[in-house]
């Protein structure tokens, strides 16, 4: 690793950390999407073989094979901070400047803003392990004519697969376009087989689902950016933030002071990449590339009828709805813009705006830090939790959990509150059938999980529940208000979690999709992923770090 | 010792913010449970 890139990680690292800040204590962080649990098992759910759409694959499963190593915890924390140090290394190795300060300020810019915040609130780490790697899948995008450029590709890109379904997205849409812009067709033949490929885990399973792809015009509407500037919705995208969910925009941004100084720093940087950053091959992919994002980003707003045209005609368009998320190339444009404008005030001897850049982020966004001012704090889950956990893994008989309340999201007072996606279907290592159908506002999108589909009505019937094969039904949450009616037996009664058991259930169903194209996509993945970080003398790391090698001179 | 200097420098940095996050999260006084409870979120 250079000297320099040593640096940066030496400082980001500690970026990340007091980023994190409670979040990095024993324990678990909960927030929306974000589920880690002790002692994952791999299941049929880690590989989407449950019927559900598979947004979690294969972004579960690569949490689950490090927790056999590791405990999940540090696992999960371990995945937190790589999000920060990847994001700033990328971002940094992108500056065309050897002077440290320019690439610090484009690495904390990527790492540090409205998109970041908002989206780590969300939970939404799998999409942001690949907008970390986004600047290398846009370097390396340019670049897929070289030798080794298909190899490179590949190697940039695992991030995104990791992530699965939506960080691929984003990370393909933006490769595709930078490669058709710089290098044409066949730059972007590679990226869509790359893509194509890097996707057969998520891919296959859902598209053997039973229920086929989801079809729900309402999510437009519901999952569209929003305001969270006085700057409309068009502003807030453009000032990287925008999140559908109000309730996930930190502490304190979007006040008109701080709202409109950070506006003015995106648009100074978007004036400095366009004036001063122009040798790069990738320059003018990456600029075309944000503007399709951004235009993606705002169509669910401003043009939802067309958004709504476009899933009835596929519902694959539906990866479109939560539009924000495709601003990620704009930060990388706008990240690189702020270290080149760095660049050229410390080439004129001002290295007091040099640093300023590198501080600016950071101190208009101050609530992202100390775990987004607080609302990523690390739990443990209930003791509760693992005596059910012991109960029911235990039992030789074979038959489903149900989770009541029959709702997806919970607020549980030992997560101070904070809205998570129930946990229980990764906690327990049986298929858990929970009401997958999620609400906003006054809103509820069309459950997707075919079981959930069909329990709906039972879901009070202890006979009902018997003869569709559940043996248990836990409940997590106003414990004393639910329990199904009929012939149950309390097997176990806390303070957070109660547990009931069904006896002479039947045999459950199947989930209907078959493991064998799903083996068969993991293995062709895997393969490709070896085939990519097998060049000699080559890492994982390395070639990444090293892709884009900075320039002996500097910008003019 | 340059590697020391940047990590210190990125822990002052975000010290300073968190410091600053903190004093902005208390005046908030944001109601930790968030209703209704089964909501994934509201825009």
């Amino acid at each position: 690793m250079r000297e320099r890139t040593r640096h940066l990680v030496a400082a980001l690292t500690g970026l990340g950390l007091v980023a994190l800040g409670p979040g990095l204590a024993p324990g678990f962080v909960l927030s929306y999407d974000m589920v880690f649990v002790p002692d994952p098992a791999f299941t049929r759910l880690t590989f989407g073989l449950t019927g559900i759409v598979p947004r979690h694959v294969p972004s579960d499963a690569v949490v689950t094979a490090l927790a056999t190593v590791i405990p999940a915890d540090a696992v999960q924390k371990l995945v937190l901070l790589a999000i920060f140090v990847m994001a700033c290394t990328a971002a940094a190795s992108l500056v065309p400047s050897e002077r440290m300060a320019p690439r610090l300020a484009a690495g904390v810019c990527y790492a540090w803003n409205p998109f970041v915040a908002e989206r780590l609130l969300l939970g939404q780490w799998a999409l942001l392990l690949g907008y970390a790697a986004l600047p290398w899948a846009v370097a390396a995008a340019a670049r897929t004519d070289e030798p080794g450029g298909g190899r490179r590709l590949v190697r940039a890109l695992i991030p995104a697969a990791i992530g699965g379904f939506a960080a691929l997205a984003v990370s393909g849409l933006t490769a595709l376009v930078v490669a058709l812009v710089t290098v044409r067709g066949r730059g972007a033949v590679k990226v869509v087989g790359a893509a194509a490929v890097l996707s057969l885990p998520w891919l296959v399973p859902g598209l053997l689902r039973p229920g086929g792809l989801p079809l729900d015009d309402t999510a437009v509407d519901l999952f569209a950016a929003r305001a969270d500037t006085p700057f409309g919705t068009l502003g807030s995208l453009l000032a990287l933030g925008g999140v559908w969910n109000g309730e996930t925009v930190p502490s304190g941004y979007g006040t008109p002071v701080i709202a409109s100084l950070w506006l003015i720093v995106v648009i100074g940087a978007l004036a400095a990449y366009w004036a001063w950053c122009r040798e790069p091959a990738w320059r003018r992919g990456a600029a075309v590339a944000a503007g399709v994002g951004f235009a993606v980003a705002a169509l669910g707003a401003v043009a939802a009828p067309v958004l709504e045209g476009l899933v009835g005609l596929w519902p694959g368009f539906a990866v479109l709805r939560d539009g924000q998320q495709f601003v990620a190339p704009l930060a990388v444009v706008v990240a690189v813009g702020l270290g080149t404008a760095a660049d050229r005030a410390a080439a004129a001897r001002l290295p007091g705006v040099a640093l300023a850049a590198v501080a600016v982020p950071v101190f208009l966004l101050p609530t992202l830090a100390w775990g987004a001012a607080g609302d990523l704090r690390a739990v443990r889950y209930p003791d509760d939790w693992a005596r059910a956990r012991r109960i029911v893994d235990g039992d030789p008989a074979k038959g489903d959990v149900l989770v009541l309340p029959w709702a997806a999201y919970r607020s549980y007072p030992w997560n101070h509150g904070r809205r998570v996606l129930d946990p229980l279907p990764r906690y327990l290592h049986r298929r858990v059938v929970v009401n997958d159908a999620v609400t906003v506002g006054g809103t509820t999108v069309a459950p997707e999980d075919p079981k959930a589909v069909r329990l709906a009505p039972a879901t009070t019937s202890a006979a009902a529940l018997r003869d569709a094969g559940v043996r248990y039904v836990v409940v997590d949450a106003e414990t004393a208000a639910h329990r199904p009616a009929g012939e149950v037996r309390e097997v176990l009664r806390g303070r957070d979690l109660v547990v009931y058991r069904i006896d002479g259930s039947a045999a459950p169903p199947g989930d209907g999709v078959p493991v064998a194209p799903a083996v068969a996509a993991w293995a062709v993945t895997g393969l490709a992923v070896a085939w990519s970080i097998g060049v000699p003398r080559a890492t994982l790391s390395l070639p990444l770090l090293g892709s884009i090698k900075p320039r002996s001179r500097r910008t003019p | 010792m340059r590697i020391a200097i940047a990590a210190l420098v990125g822990v002052l940095l975000a010290a300073g913010a968190s410091f600053t996050a903190v004093q902005l999260a208390n005046a908030s006084q944001k109601d930790p449970v968030i209703k209704p409870l089964y909501n994934y979120g509201s825009r």
